[in-house]
């Protein structure tokens, strides 16, 4: 499904941005290499299995040397893993190398559930937690407060945690980072549609790891604006205090 | 031997012994007791951590000497062949390469912290460092004070145990004896500078990375010292009791790859920890 | 049994009884009590595993009240198949039986020591079962983070005192095969009979004697990584603690320095069983023979550098997650001519599709399976996706459940005859195989798909779009756990039907030394070292 899993589902999840798809491109290509050399495994052992058994080779050769078999079957991997590290490298600097960001906000992790702070200098300044929904749709999946971002942006996302580590990730952008207290981690992502996606706290942080999912509404500007205003008001009352997200050149002169 | 069967071969197949079992039953006892110490549990109202730890230890301790007794009867009843002591030999060797590989692990952290105390990414790092290394507010030892002399303690403690190695593969049991009298204490005294040192730290080990890092580096090698020169006195005291010969003393040389292995590590820590990472200061 | 073996072949008195087994400094006993020993693990950790495929077959809360409780058993689950099921099998099982009567020695360099390897593995096994049952997390029992044990849930998250027994549990496991390893490897190194060059050196040996390796080098870092957890819990230190200046992120190099090599610790004596059991059932030599013994090596020493690939989402840098991309994969290149060569053996070969040879092709194959996904996961900027979900879980049991345990059984049904003496009925093997091969694919292959839609581990609960393949999952851990029934049946039928195993029940193409001995073998084998002839390889 998109944003979620869907039942019987096999493979990745619908990619909304454009490190997801180049993820599933990726994946799909890894798929097939993996799939031929298991199959090519599988076929050279059926073979010998059946032309090779007692009944039908009752003299075993003595052979135990071929050259030229023991270098193809060094380089041919070789090679192989070298056509897999290009692209392979190539995504990882587009994952890597966050773009010039047009919105930044800060994950931080709770045991258990998250926090949401948007920067006072980006129209935001406020901060708020978003719990799991215990009753709400998708089970597992829903939370009270969801992070609401702009579709079309580049979203700069700066994560860290409280208590113990705890991971964000995000399926369909293709996103996960570690969210580690002390640590200021950062990632990106430019979602291509709207709608709500869903992600789950993915390293084990005690006995609600479970139950503190991510949940990301993609909207348009306008509404984001619009959101903006009344989130403003909603979560002043919550008692966090504004605060500026630090950039993270700036993480230790603050000091 | 004291099976009369044929064996042709030189090899050692050791009799059945109690030593492994109750060891490890002791070594049990001991975790135990080390657990309910460190976490103050009672049995019945009573705070029994030390004291079952230390009945543990009590274990562990008299199966290291009732085992140590058997294996130099075995040598003195002719079971170690020029074969078996090879066997000692890379038995030792191994165990040391694995004591190395224990220092790295203290080195890694120790150099996480101080090669990197600056990184933006652990702002909390960062924040409790200052972004330098000694972190703002430790103050260091001066390397070339206490430091510098065990150091020299140390290297010469190296110098006068090589010397009763000499003196062992010519005969001349005296030597041997000067030698290891002297090597222990250098042993003692370095063992009593350090302790000197740690009571004038104005670090501690906890709360901090420095003292973490520094007191564990350290305090381990420390151990080893005292490890080092307890093994060094026992052979000692086999002088005396007319043990080794110039041809067969293993357990003296083990002390001394020990000795020399505990010199060495020495020799890091002083490079890394007291000079490379005194800071400004010194 | 003990009291049967009180007269040896030659007359002379050996330990009986209680002192046989207790005191022992026979490699043999101690092989024997090490393989009673992971059958023990085996079936408490195969019902920690059971636990949490009830809990898991259908979304919801089934038989634990809490996340916490579920995690506490999924990290017992791992600590014991890792530590107390896979090592004591194929290395102090196994190893012990055979490798010195492979290189033809009488005994283990330190039969002593070798004992004590043995009972420290049974004491830390205790603290680890105490572990399970004192306070870990506030108000609950044993320690649920994961068998690799991050801080600080390690460190705050549990301040009970369960972790502390479970790290002195590790210290003491560590120990015992820190010194089984530089037993293994004097014994290696020194005690070949005349004419057995390394180079000669059955492959079993030389799997031993990599691991071995590992084990020494790998084993005291993990070691001086829990030392500090252990301060950090107790003593107030700081090494993992941010706010001190220390480092959480500090804890997983260090783990996985080790935690990287354990995993080929787990399949390298595995590697060297299948080889001797492909080359055996048909009847030619061991292909390439060279080039498997070193790919084991470079196996082992690769090994060392590629470990942050556990570590892609912590925040690497650019060039570091590259680096590490590419060493990972480079572990395919020796992995695979291992693969091929195993084939290349059964290319021209008379096969015989014995129990053991059975076992054997299936490992072959669903390594290779296993394999390739690591191959997926060593791809960092895709590892990205599929981190700490099912996808992993599932890589790891084909390599570990579906290619160490494989390993472990292949070789039970392969030295079963030689080590007992007894036969087991062949199609009981094979049946054993069939259900296990059937469950372990219904097991773990759909938990590649369910880690590809993003379930991630250490879950109690689940999103109810999984539910389809967790249920399939779990009826295949059941067919896998019923083969276990099998299992048993055959070692029973063995016992009781009392039919004496020839000494080579094999044939001609079991070649290495421990054929030529009666089975059982003698109380001390080779009292005359045998004398290796023929050339190299
Ligand atoms: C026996 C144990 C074992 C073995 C042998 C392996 C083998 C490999 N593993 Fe696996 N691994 C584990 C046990 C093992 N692993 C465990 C327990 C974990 C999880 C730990 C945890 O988090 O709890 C893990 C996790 C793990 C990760 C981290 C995933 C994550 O947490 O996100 C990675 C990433 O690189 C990885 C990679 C590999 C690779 C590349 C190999 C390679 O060695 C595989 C090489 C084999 C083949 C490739 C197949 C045969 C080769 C050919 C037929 C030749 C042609 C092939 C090609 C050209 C591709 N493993
Ligand atoms: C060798 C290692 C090994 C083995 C064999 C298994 C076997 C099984 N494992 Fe696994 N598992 C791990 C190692 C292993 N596991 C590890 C390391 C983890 C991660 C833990 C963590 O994250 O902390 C894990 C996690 C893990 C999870 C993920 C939990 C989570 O993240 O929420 C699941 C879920 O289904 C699972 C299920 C199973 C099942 C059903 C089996 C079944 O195959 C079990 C059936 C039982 C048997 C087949 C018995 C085998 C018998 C023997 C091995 C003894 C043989 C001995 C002799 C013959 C002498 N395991
Ligand atoms: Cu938070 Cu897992
Ligand atoms: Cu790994």
């Amino acid at each position: 499904g998109v944003g979620q899993p869907s039942p019987w589902q096999v493979g990745l999840q619908v990619p909304v941005t454009e490190v997801a798809e180049f993820m599933h491109w990726f994946h799909d290509g890894l798929l097939w290499i993996i799939s031929i050399i298991v199959l090519f495994v599988l076929a050279l052992i059926i073979y010998v299995v059946v032309r090779f058994s007692e009944k039908r080779n009752p003299v075993p050769s003595k052979t135990t040397h071929n050259a030229l078999l023991e270098v193809a079957w060094t380089i041919v991997p070789v090679l192989i893993l070298v056509i897999i590290a290009v692209p392979s490298f190539r995504l990882l600097r587009l994952q890597l190398v966050t773009p010039p960001a047009d919105i930044t906000i800060k994950a931080t992790g709770h045991q258990w559930y998250w926090s949401y702070e948007y920067p006072e200098d980006q129209n935001g300044g406020f901060a708020f937690d978003s719990n799991m929904d215990a009753n709400g749709q998708p089970r597992l999946l829903a939370v009270d407060n969801e992070v609401v971002l702009p579709v079309g942006k580049t979203i700069r996302v700066q994560v860290t945690a409280a208590d113990v580590i705890h991971a964000f990730a995000m399926p369909s952008f293709g996103l996960k980072i570690d969210a580690i207290p002390g640590r200021l981690n950062e990632t990106w992502f430019k979602a291509e549609k709207e709608g709500v996606f869903y992600g789950q706290c993915s390293l084990i942080c005690g006995q609600n790891h479970a139950f503190m999912p991510i949940a990301i509404r993609i909207v348009s500007e306008q509404q984001y604006a619009a959101w903006l205003t009344e989130a403003k008001q909603k979560f002043a009352s919550t008692g966090k205090a504004p605060m500026a997200v630090a950039s993270r050149a700036d993480a230790v002169s603050a000091e | 031997m004291a099976e009369a069967h044929a064996k042709h071969h030189d090899y050692h197949l050791v009799n059945p012994s109690p030593w492994p079992f109750i060891g490890s039953f002791s070594a049990f006892i001991m975790a135990v007791g080390a657990v309910m110490w460190m976490k103050n549990l009672a049995v019945g109202g009573l705070h029994a951590g030390p004291f079952v730890f230390g009945a543990g230890l009590i274990g562990v301790l008299y199966t290291m000497l009732a085992w140590w007794t058997d294996v130099i009867h075995e040598a003195n009843t002719g079971d170690h062949t020029r074969v078996v002591q090879l066997h000692h030999r890379y038995g030792m060797m191994m165990f040391i390469a694995s004591e190395v590989m224990f220092f790295v692990a203290w080195f890694w952290a120790y150099f996480d912290a101080s090669l990197f105390p600056h990184e933006a990414i652990q702002y909390a790092r960062a924040q409790f460092t200052g972004g330098v290394w000694p972190p703002k507010g430790i103050e260091t030892f001066d390397p070339w004070h206490l430091p510098l002399f065990n150091t020299l303690i140390l290297l010469t403690s190296g110098t006068t145990v090589t010397w009763a190695h000499h003196a062992m593969i010519h005969g001349d049991r005296s030597g041997v004896k000067q030698a290891l009298w002297l090597t222990v204490a250098l042993g003692l005294l370095f063992s009593v500078v350090q302790a000197i040192e740690y009571s004038h730290a104005h670090f501690g080990f906890s709360g901090n990375i420095y003292g973490a890092t520094f007191f564990m580096a350290t305090g381990f090698h420390g151990f080893h010292v005292i490890i080092g020169t307890i093994f060094l006195a026992v052979c000692l005291y086999r002088m005396y009791i007319g043990h080794f010969t110039p041809t067969q003393h293993l357990g003296f040389e083990f002390a001394a790859w020990y000795w020399h292995f505990v010199d060495v590590v020495w020799l890091f820590l002083f490079a890394a920890i007291y000079v490379w990472g005194a800071g400004p200061s010194h | 049994m003990a009291s049967t073996a009180a007269q040896a072949h030659d007359g002379h008195a050996y330990p009986t009884g209680w002192r046989r087994w207790v005191l022992s400094t026979n490699h043999k006993d101690i092989g024997t009590l090490y393989l009673l020993f992971a059958l023990g693990g085996g079936i408490i950790g195969g019902f920690l595993s059971i636990l949490m495929r009830i809990e898991l077959q259908e979304p919801g809360l089934q038989i634990f009240a809490n996340g916490q409780a579920y995690n506490v058993v999924v990290t017992g689950h791992g600590l014991v198949m890792v530590f107390f099921v896979v090592m004591p099998a194929l290395i102090g099982g196994f190893g012990n039986w055979f490798v010195p009567i492979m290189i033809g020695a009488p005994d283990m360099a330190f039969p002593r020591m070798n004992n004590i390897s043995f009972w420290l593995t049974v004491s830390g096994f205790c603290l680890l079962l105490v572990s399970l049952f004192v306070e870990g997390a506030p108000g609950t029992p044993g320690f649920g983070g994961g068998w690799t044990v991050y801080p600080p849930l390690s460190v705050t998250g549990h301040p009970g005192p369960a972790l502390d027994f479970g790290i002195l549990a590790l210290h003491l496991a560590g120990a015992s095969s820190i010194l089984g390893a530089i037993n293994f490897i004097t014994t290696i190194l020194n005690m070949r009979a005349p004419g057995m060059t390394l180079h000669k050196m059955p492959l079993f040996a030389w799997g031993v004697l990599v691991t071995a390796f590992l084990l020494l080098l790998s084993l005291p870092v993990l070691a001086g990584a829990i030392t500090m957890l252990l301060t950090d819990r107790n003593f107030g230190t700081t090494f993992f603690d941010p706010s001190g200046g220390g480092d959480p992120v500090l804890y997983q190099h260090l783990f996985w320095f080790f935690g990287h090599p354990e995993v080929y610790i787990m399949i390298l004596p595995a590697f060297g069983a299948i080889s001797h059991i492909i080359s055996t059932f048909s009847r030619k030599p061991i292909f390439g023979y060279l080039g498997m013994a070193y790919a084991m090596v470079a196996i082992g020493v690769v090994g060392f550098i590629v470990w942050a690939h556990h570590m892609y989402t912590v925040g690497l840098s650019l060039d570091t997650q590259r680096y590490f991309v590419f060493a990972t994969m480079v572990i395919a290149v020796p992995t695979g001519i291992k693969i091929f060569s195993w084939i290349a053996t059964m290319w021209g070969g008379s096969i015989r599709f014995t129990a053991p040879m059975v076992w054997a092709i299936g490992f072959v194959f669903l390594f290779t399976v296993g394999g390739v996904t690591g191959v997926v996961l060593a791809n960092a900027g895709i590892d990205r996706e599929l981190h700490n979900t099912y996808y992993v879980v599932a890589h790891f049991h084909y390599v570990l459940s579906l290619g160490a345990v494989f390993g472990i059984f292949a070789s039970w049904y392969y030295w079963f005859p030689k080590m007992t003496g007894y036969v087991c009925p062949d199609w009981i093997g094979k049946l054993h195989f069939w259900l296990a091969f059937i469950g372990a694919n219904i097991l773990f292959f759909p938990m590649h798909f369910l880690g590809l839609a993003g379930m991630p581990r250490h879950y109690v609960d689940y999103p109810n779009a999984f539910a389809g393949w967790q249920y399939v999952a779990s009826i295949g851990s059941y067919i896998f756990a019923f083969s276990l029934v099998v299992f048993f049946y055959g070692v029973f039928v063995a016992f009781a039907r009392k039919e004496r195993a020839a000494d080579n029940p094999w044939g001609e193409g079991a070649t290495t030394l421990e054929w030529t001995l009666s089975s059982p073998p003698p109380f001390h084998q080779f009292e005359t070292l045998p004398r290796i002839t023929g050339s190299s390889h």
